[in-house]
């Protein structure tokens, strides 16, 4: 798993490749905490290069979003496409997040 | 059964008589365009213009009594579906070398004989699955594109046609622009009607032009308004050397009615998973009837109306009483001899240009067929070598005028050289495909394995549905990466995937204790604070991602199972 940071004025995009399962989940997790405790609650995950996503990568999501809102900070996640748009709506997660078709519009609902 | 969500008028459904009969018209008005195959056929089989007209007239209440049959409630013989009868680009090639070899006797002999082959087929189809995959099929529809195109390129440059008059290009090129133009750039009836719209079109540019002789316009002129059409054109001869040809259109028809009735089951119900075998049987052995009825009369091969079917989706319309429309309005322009007479005069120009657009919605249909499915080497190599051997027949005459006689019926039309070829190979290399296939995981080397290569390359060998190789590949993975975690003790994991055309079906065995499926998802919190709490988020979302799931425990190891219909 590759894991890409980039600033987008006051929102933080972090995109995400490859696999993300119990052995990656935990990495992913610290660099996501790592950025929220930087000062950036205001944050897009961006999930359009993800091959495959576990239930670890849920629990990753799920307690990022616990920790934004917990820092009264706005997650939006985009790329969320396929085979993992299909895994986000069998585990009933497509309601609960913020989701939307790209990047920009991801960033201007952080941003918001 | 579950009624979606945007139908409108289901099958059962009545709707008032001003909307059936305004669907019933649309239907007709895009079914009109593949009277173009018999008249080309016709036409070419030489003919004479009142000949024509009564076969015309005989053509359009065949495709009225069709319409019926399939449609009609409980039927017999037939769908039960709002899935009108059209004629088709199917029986083109092989109506050509009928009229050629025998006139109109044998092709309507010819027309029979395949039409009740597809009624015996009818009865074997789920069996004939194995030996037919998908992507033959779609090599099929798109063999048939390729004859189709060429019949209406042929019709204006063929090494038989007459000189084409600059007229006659303008002509063309207006109807196949109006076509293209209503396609692409129209909306609602404009653009469902682009062909219909095309031909009428086409027809006023021909007369302005000069395209109609004094012939045309004094048989025009000369068929009556009502008259009941006889039979006296109805014979009938049969050519076993020609038995392979329609064999293999027979074939095609009855996989492609078989694709259009699914399309039915699909729009009816909104709860649909897979075919339901007992109308589709049916379903396909009307259509072989129809045929079969057609040749009887003195027309061509017919088949289930797949463009119908999806203005019916588009409109939210599909009641079978709509069908019912569509069948009396064919019925009574088959007792108008002069809307034959119309069709009967129809300029080359305007045919070549209609046979052109429409081959191309059949051949790109054909492709999306063929890479619906996963194409490893063996497969490109068998669509790859068929379409050449297909399109090399109709480039070089050669090969079947020099066949020896036992060929002959095989190498006497693309689409039947095409999918013989394809048969044939398909056979071949089901050698050495297994089935079954393992894949060993160790439990402290996981990630070293990767099962979804493992599942796409053996997918790729079966023919599998990537849809399907994704699902058991995220059921294979998030299996492996639970139980290592929670209930796989020791020792190796073995994955056991097997696969026929209906199903795809995964075998985990491991030291340990089976995972448990939760129909309940646990709540965020449970999922957050808890490794319990993340297995059984992966256990619901297993459960979810297979058609069927089965744990067992025996001894010391556990045993799971996954069942994908495919």
């Amino acid at each position: 798993m590759e894991i890409d940071t980039a600033s987008h004025d006051k929102v933080t995009a972090v995109s995400v490749k490859g696999r993300v399962d119990s052995t990656t989940a935990e990495k992913l997790r610290d660099h996501l905490t790592a950025v929220i405790k930087s000062g950036s609650a205001r944050l897009v995950i961006d999930l359009k290069e993800v091959t495959y996503i576990s239930s670890a990568g849920f629990r990753t999501l799920l307690i990022t979003a616990r920790s934004v809102e917990a820092a009264k900070g706005k997650l939006a996640l985009c790329g969320v496409a396929g085979e993992v748009k299909r895994l986000f709506d069998i585990a009933s997660f497509t309601e609960l997040f913020t989701i939307l078709p790209n990047r920009d519009d991801a960033v201007a609902a952080a941003n918001a | 059964m579950k009624r979606p969500a945007d139908l409108i008028y289901g099958v059962d459904e009545k709707p008032p008589l001003p909307v059936t009969l305004f669907n019933g018209v649309q239907h007709v008005g895009i079914i009109a365009i593949n009277l173009i195959y018999p008249l080309v056929i016709f036409r070419l089989a030489g003919a004479s213009v009142a000949t024509v007209i009564e076969l015309l007239s005989i053509s359009l209440i065949v495709l009225g009594i069709g319409t019926f049959l399939q449609s009609v409630r409980r039927s017999p013989a037939g769908s039960g579906f709002m899935c009108p009868s059209t004629f088709t680009a199917t029986y083109f090639s092989a109506s050509l070398l009928a009229i050629k070899a025998g006139g109109l006797p044998l092709l309507f002999g010819m027309t029979t004989f395949a039409g009740l082959l597809e009624v015996v087929v009818s009865r074997t189809l789920s069996r004939l699955r194995a030996f037919l995959p998908t992507e033959l099929s779609g090599l099929v529809v798109f063999m048939i594109g390729i004859t189709a195109g060429i019949g209406g390129i042929r019709l204006m440059v063929g090494p038989d046609a007459p000189n084409v008059s600059a007229g006659e290009w303008r002509v063309a090129c207006l109807t196949l622009a109006t076509m293209i133009v209503l396609n692409v750039w129209g909306k609602g009836t404009l653009k469902m009607l682009c062909a219909l719209v095309g031909l009428i079109i086409g027809y006023a540019a021909a007369a302005t032009v000069g395209l109609f002789d004094q012939a045309h316009t004094s048989s025009l002129a000369a068929a009556p308004w009502i008259e009941l059409p006889t039979l006296k054109h109805a014979t009938w001869s049969f050519d076993l050397t020609l038995a392979a040809t329609f064999a293999i259109a027979s074939l095609a028809a009855a996989m492609k009615a078989a694709g259009t009735i699914t399309m039915c089951q699909r729009l009816n119900d909104a709860e649909w998973l897979r075919p339901e075998p007992r109308s589709v049987t049916r379903g396909v052995m009307g259509d072989g009837l129809i045929t079969a009825l057609s040749g009887l009369a003195g027309s061509v091969g017919t088949n289930t109306a797949t463009p119908s079917v999806g203005v019916a989706a588009a409109t939210g319309i599909a009641s079978r009483h709509v069908a019912y429309a569509v069948g009396a309005i064919f019925i009574l322009l088959g007792l108008l001899p002069k809307v034959a007479a119309l069709l009967a005069i129809m300029p080359r120009a305007v045919m070549a240009a209609g046979l052109l657009f429409s081959a191309c919605f059949i051949l790109i249909n054909g492709l999306q067929v063929m890479t619906s499915r996963l194409l490893d080497i063996r497969r490109t190599l068998i669509i790859g070598i068929a379409i050449i051997a297909g399109v090399a027949v109709d480039v070089f005459p050669a090969i079947a005028a020099n066949a020896p006689g036992v060929l002959a019926p095989l190498v006497a039309s693309s689409l039947a050289f095409a999918t013989v070829t394809a048969l044939g190979l398909n056979l071949l290399f089901r050698i050495g495909v297994k089935k079954t296939v393992t894949l060993k995981v160790e439990r402290d080397s996981i990630g070293g394995v990767n099962i979804s290569d493992f599942l796409r390359e053996n997918g790729a060998k079966w023919g599998a549905r990537p849809e399907i190789i994704s699902r058991a590949s995220f059921a294979a993975n998030q299996l492996v990466e639970t139980v290592a975690d929670n209930g796989w003790h020791t020792g190796t994991l073995t994955l056991e995937a097997s696969f026929d055309e209906f199903n795809l079906d995964l075998h985990a065995l491991y030291a340990g204790t089976p995972l448990a499926f939760p129909d309940k998802r646990p709540t965020d919190e449970e999922i957050m604070e808890s490794d319990e709490g993340m297995a059984r988020l992966a256990g619901y979302m297993l459960r979810h991602n297979a058609d069927r799931i089965r744990a067992e425990s025996k001894g010391a190891h556990a045993h799971i199972w996954f069942h994908f219909d495919h």
